[in-house]
């Protein structure tokens, strides 16, 4: 899934450790999303768009563009 | 709205970004120089053991021989610290799970060197020859009471501690995918060595090896998920 997050930290000029720090997560954890490598679960997903003032599909994509009604 | 691939390829490439936080091919060249110690360790051992037999002394050649023996140490020991100085130094400070992650692991070592150390010094106590914990020679009662315990006491409180505290969901899920890595290599691996030694192609099944192969393949699973 691609996500903005290291844009974001980036824009703050934050380390991956300060972001890990603020998610209470790991520095390998941060790398690990913004790599794409990890998908976070929906509550670590809400933690880091509360703590971007964003909402979560502005900060991930998974790519789907399709009408979701079907 | 400006798209995600857009505001990707308008980042500017931050220094060292990209090795920021993923130290797996540090630890991974870690544990290579590591397994490499012990080997060429074990060597030594092997060269003195064979330039000393029937009373000799060393000779000229054997010295040589161990003196560069003992060089490949120096260098596989100096690479390991400079790997692990990188892995300090190189992803910035530790946030406060990581440091707790590491401290937990650090005393689980110092728990397994004191265990060892407790093995060599009660080395040749049994009549069967030398116990160590992979081998399935009778133990001292005191010397067995205190593994169990500490295998079945401390190690689930130290194993909750770590899972509940030191540990986040990143780490979890590569904790869980080296289970599930290892549990399939079990149900497989193991009846399949007991077919073939039912059929006298292979030696009896091994406890020991099996448990060693699970914990191997877990381990590396556990951390090629973390850090790749």
């Amino acid at each position: 899934m691609q996500n903005r997050l290291r844009v974001l930290r980036a824009e703050r000029q934050w380390s991956q450790a300060e972001l890990g720090e603020r998610l209470d997560v790991s520095r390998q954890a941060v790398n690990a999303i913004e790599t794409g490598k990890y998908d976070p679960s929906l509550p670590l997903a809400f933690k880091i768009a509360r703590l971007f003032g964003m909402k979560i599909e502005e900060i991930f994509d998974d790519g789907f563009d399709g009408d979701t009604n079907g | 709205m400006v798209s995600m691939e857009t505001q990707m390829a308008d980042l500017p490439e931050l220094d060292g970004e990209e090795a920021e936080g993923n130290v797996g091919r540090s630890l991974a060249w870690i544990a290579v120089a590591g397994l490499g110690t012990v080997f060429t360790a074990g060597a030594i051992v092997g060269v003195i053991a064979a330039a000393t037999e029937d009373g000799k002394a060393l000779s000229v050649t054997a010295m040589a021989i161990i003196a560069a023996l003992v060089a490949i140490i120096g260098a596989l020991i100096y690479t390991q610290w400079n790997l692990a100085r990188r892995i300090r130094t190189g992803g910035g400070p530790m946030t406060s799970r990581e440091r707790l992650n590491r401290n937990i692991m650090v005393g689980c070592a110092v728990l397994g060197a004191l265990i060892g150390a407790l093995l060599v010094a009660m080395d040749g106590v049994m009549p069967s020859g030398p116990i160590t914990i992979f081998k399935d020679g009778p133990l001292p009662l005191a010397i067995a009471v205190l593994l169990a315990v500490f295998w079945a006491v401390i190690m689930p409180v130290i194993a909750w501690f770590w899972h509940t505290r030191a540990i986040d969901e990143q780490e979890a899920h590569a904790y869980r995918d080296g289970g599930y890595y290892a549990a399939y290599a079990y149900l497989i691996g193991a009846p399949t060595w007991w077919f073939l030694w039912r059929g006298g192609l292979l030696p009896e099944p091994d406890g020991v090896t099996i448990f060693c192969g699970f914990t191997i393949i877990w381990t590396a699973v556990w951390f090629w998920k973390k850090y790749r």
